[in-house]
């Protein structure tokens, strides 16, 4: 057990310095934008980062990394972090999964640019009338001669609108036969046939629905072999999930989508905080002294550092739930202006608080809702398979 | 565009903007304030060392062995068994965590705590943690030439029980002490002192349902002699470390009923048939023994996570024993009762042996002031957090509203 503090070494501190100042000179924070798990840094900040071999820092370099260990990958999510900057654009799911399936046509001319983050991707799961359950999908792959044809649809194909690849999954076999039928591509996104249309979202921000018209690609992009696609996509769901987070023992044992939630989270109480700090009561004494303001802000703070203790798959489930509670605990603590947006007259914190309360539910509900969570958590239990 | 734009009026975003901004993060990653900015992480490693696994192991097998819920339900109602105290004294569980220098064995905060999982696994009707956490106050007072009025060897042992009043600094007169049944001598603050209570008999036990040998202790009883220990500037460090610690390993008590109760209720609902299927199978049963599962494991973290810190860092994020307390206290008040409902019927018999530990959930959790004190406690965050946020507010052009 050990949560002391790393001492940088002078090579980390110099790597940290030039990070910094890479954002502080180009890089302006925005505190209004506050759902920053949710978001992509800009394509600009991707390709600067791209150059260095700041994606995916862990790779080696001749892999399109820069053979950076945790410390490092902690500092950039910190740096990223404090310059209220959004995430780095990671393919981290789908890099093992190409480099254990992908053809060798995909290893040569597109894993490189996705390793080194030049190049983008965007899942492709989810359609109209299938969500959780994913083996349902319809969306159809015909083979023809060395060609597939697909047609379909595809929802919340989030960053679709912006993504190189879309990492496909598509129906090769009758739909009776569920998952045994599955086939995972890679799409180009601009390949003719394929159009994203925005589905906007609470607090604002959009995912896409796709279109895949006659789209028409080679037997290079296949995936793995032809109706193994659910296997081939079950170790970047199960990553995504957070299932077996690997440490060294630097970064958060809550999974990237608990992490990020959490950050989310506590920016949240930051503005609250803002809020209670800005404002005086009757009696001349400061929001912050009073009471009832402090017992909410406690809890919401001790929802924090239980989010932070919640490991692997619990990390998602955990910490999207509190950022909910919490954004309606915090909002009602700063009723009525709580739910005042950023700009309008009398606003607060930047609006955070608002916008924080709208995002909130889709936190429960993309990359796998909180019940799929729960039924995942409950087979690890031992529990036996719903009724 | 290849790199970074820098000129500002290509800054690839919206909104206000701000110069700099100052990140502190309440798990591994901050940012410091002041001069150069720069990052700080902390490490994040809950992981146990093979020694903390074997003190784990013996400590099941002791207390699976000599504890069982016959032994529990049989030192009721006082919830004391002397057969098993002289088990605990004779294994030297009471000198664990005492440093080398007070005779025990060096073992720290962390070894309490695991110490603490398996009191409560086991429900132990004895008052192994009080006991430890008022020989730990009493060590760092005897390290710093306080006389104290009590035979230090017998304390040792545990021939003399002693125990201590955690709601006192914010009570005047009676307080109800945790293990008041059982001790001798209790440890209290009084304002700007430290002092010690003793009797030279049991005080009677507050009757409470879940058996816990809590009593009434007064200064105003005759029975009950107060010295002075400690007076002055460094009572509020000693009291407020005692405090801390006394919030952990209470803490940890309740996660090992946590632990207990989830796995009663799983192995319940996975033979129990309904409908013709396996309770268990309703997601409505399934999820709820998932939201049990959490509960007991991010009281877990949180509590080793104060308990290491509290060792070894006692000045950085002080409010974490605050947190562990209230987190395995709200944690075990739900999750117990959820357990209890899993088991329908059967859940609220006395006979059940899940009822058993919803009984013991409140009376271990609450004696000590209840959750609003922990959250008082949690406060020192807020004023913490509130302060870095006046700092950066005045370091930046902030929107103000």
């Amino acid at each position: 057990m050990d949560f002391s503090q790393v001492e940088l070494t002078a090579e980390q501190q110099a790597f940290e310095k030039e990070i910094r100042d890479l954002l502080a000179t180009s890089w302006t924070p925005n505190y209004a934008q506050i759902a920053l798990d949710h978001d992509r840094s800009p394509r600009e900040v991707r390709l600067a980062m791209a150059k260095r071999g700041w994606v995916h820092p862990e790779l080696a370099p001749e892999q399109g990394g820069a053979g950076l260990g945790e410390i490092e990958q902690e500092i950039i999510t910190s740096l990223f972090e404090e310059f209220y900057m959004a995430g780095n654009a990671s393919n981290a799911l789908l890099i093992p999964t190409l480099e254990q399936h992908g053809s060798a046509w995909l290893k040569e001319h597109v894993l490189p640019g996705i390793r080194t983050g030049e190049l983008t991707t965007c899942l492709g799961y989810s359609e109209p009338d299938n969500g959780s359950d994913i083996a349902a999908a319809k969306t159809r792959a015909v083979q023809d001669g060395d060609v597939w044809v697909i047609n379909g649809q595809k929802m919340w194909t989030t960053w679709g609108n912006e993504s190189d690849y879309v990492f496909l999954l598509a129906r090769t076999g009758p739909i009776e036969d569920k998952h045994r039928t599955l086939t995972m591509f890679l799409v180009p996104m601009d390949a003719p046939g394929v159009q994203a249309t925005p589905v906007w979202i609470l607090g604002g921000g959009h995912t896409n629905v796709t279109f895949y018209t006659d789209v028409t690609i080679s037997d290079n992009y296949r995936i793995g072999p032809v109706n193994e696609g659910w296997s081939v996509m079950s170790t970047p769901l199960a990553t995504e999930h957070g299932a077996g987070v690997v440490t060294e023992g630097v970064v958060p044992i809550n999974g990237s989508m608990g992490a990020g939630f959490s950050r989310t989270f506590e920016k949240l109480i930051d503005g609250a905080i803002d809020w209670a700090a800005s404002r005086t009561s009757p009696d001349g004494r400061s929001r912050l002294e009073d009471p009832l303001v402090r017992i909410a802000l406690a809890e919401a703070m001790l929802d924090l550092e239980v989010c932070w203790n919640a490991e692997g798959e619990l990390g998602k489930p955990m910490a999207a739930e509190a950022l909910a509670t919490n954004a309606d605990r915090l909002a009602d603590m700063a009723a009525p202006e709580g739910i005042l947006a950023f700009g309008v007259d009398g606003s607060i914190a930047a609006g955070i608080i608002a916008s924080e309360r709208q995002h909130a539910p889709g936190s429960a509900i993309y990359g796998g809702t909180t019940e799929i969570y729960r039924n995942n958590l409950a087979r690890r239990l031992g529990l036996p398979r719903p009724y | 565009m290849n790199d970074l734009p820098t000129d500002g009026a290509e800054r690839p975003s919206c909104g206000e903007w701000f110069n700099a901004v100052v990140h502190t993060a309440a798990c591994a990653r901050r940012t410091t304030l002041g001069g150069e900015l720069t990052t700080i992480l902390r490490r994040n490693d809950y992981t146990l060392t093979d020694e903390q696994d074997q003190l784990v192991a013996m400590l099941r097998e002791l207390f699976t062995e000599h504890s069982p819920v016959e032994v529990v339900r049989a030192a009721e109602p006082l919830g004391f068994d002397p057969q098993l105290w002289g088990t605990v004294q004779r294994n030297g569980l009471l000198t664990i965590s005492i440093p080398e220098s007070a005779g025990g064995d060096g073992g720290g905060l962390v070894e309490l705590a695991l110490t603490g999982f398996e009191v409560g696994r086991a429900a132990a009707p004895v008052p192994l943690l009080d006991h430890v956490v008022t020989m730990r106050a009493l060590a760092r007072l005897k390290a710093d030439g306080v006389a104290l009025p009590i035979d230090w060897e017998s304390a040792l042992a545990g021939d003399t029980i002693v125990s201590l009043a955690p709601i006192s600094s914010w009570e005047l007169g009676a307080e109800l002490v945790p293990s008041g049944a059982v001790a001798r001598a209790v440890l209290a603050r009084r304002g700007d002192a430290l002092v010690l209570m003793t009797r030279g008999t049991n005080a009677p036990q507050a009757p409470n349902d879940g058996c816990a040998p809590v009593a009434w202790w007064s200064p105003d009883d005759a029975e009950v002699q107060t010295i002075t220990l400690l007076e002055g500037a460094s009572v509020a460090e000693h009291w407020d470390l005692t405090h801390r610690e006394w919030r952990i390993a209470t803490a940890a008590s309740l996660v090992g009923i946590l632990a207990i109760s989830g796995e009663i209720a799983r192995a319940y609902a996975v033979e129990r048939q309904a409908f013709g299927v396996r309770i268990a199978q309703f997601q409505a049963i399934s999820h709820d023994l998932v939201d049990m599962h959490m509960d007991e494991l991010t009281s877990r973290n949180v509590t080793l996570k104060a308990a290491w810190l509290t060792e070894h860092e006692p000045d950085f994020r002080p409010e974490l024993a605050a947190m562990a307390m209230a987190q395995a206290t709200r944690s075990v008040l739900r999750s117990t009762a959820a357990a209890v409902h899993v088991h329908g019927g059967m859940g609220i018999t006395l006979e059940a042996d899940v009822s058993l530990f919803y009984r013991k959930a409140s009376a271990w959790s609450l004696v000590g002031g209840g959750m609003r004190r922990d959250l008082e406690e949690i406060g020192r965050a807020i004023d913490r957090r509130a302060a870095e946020r006046a700092q950066w507010h005045q370091n930046n052009e902030l929107v103000k509203r």
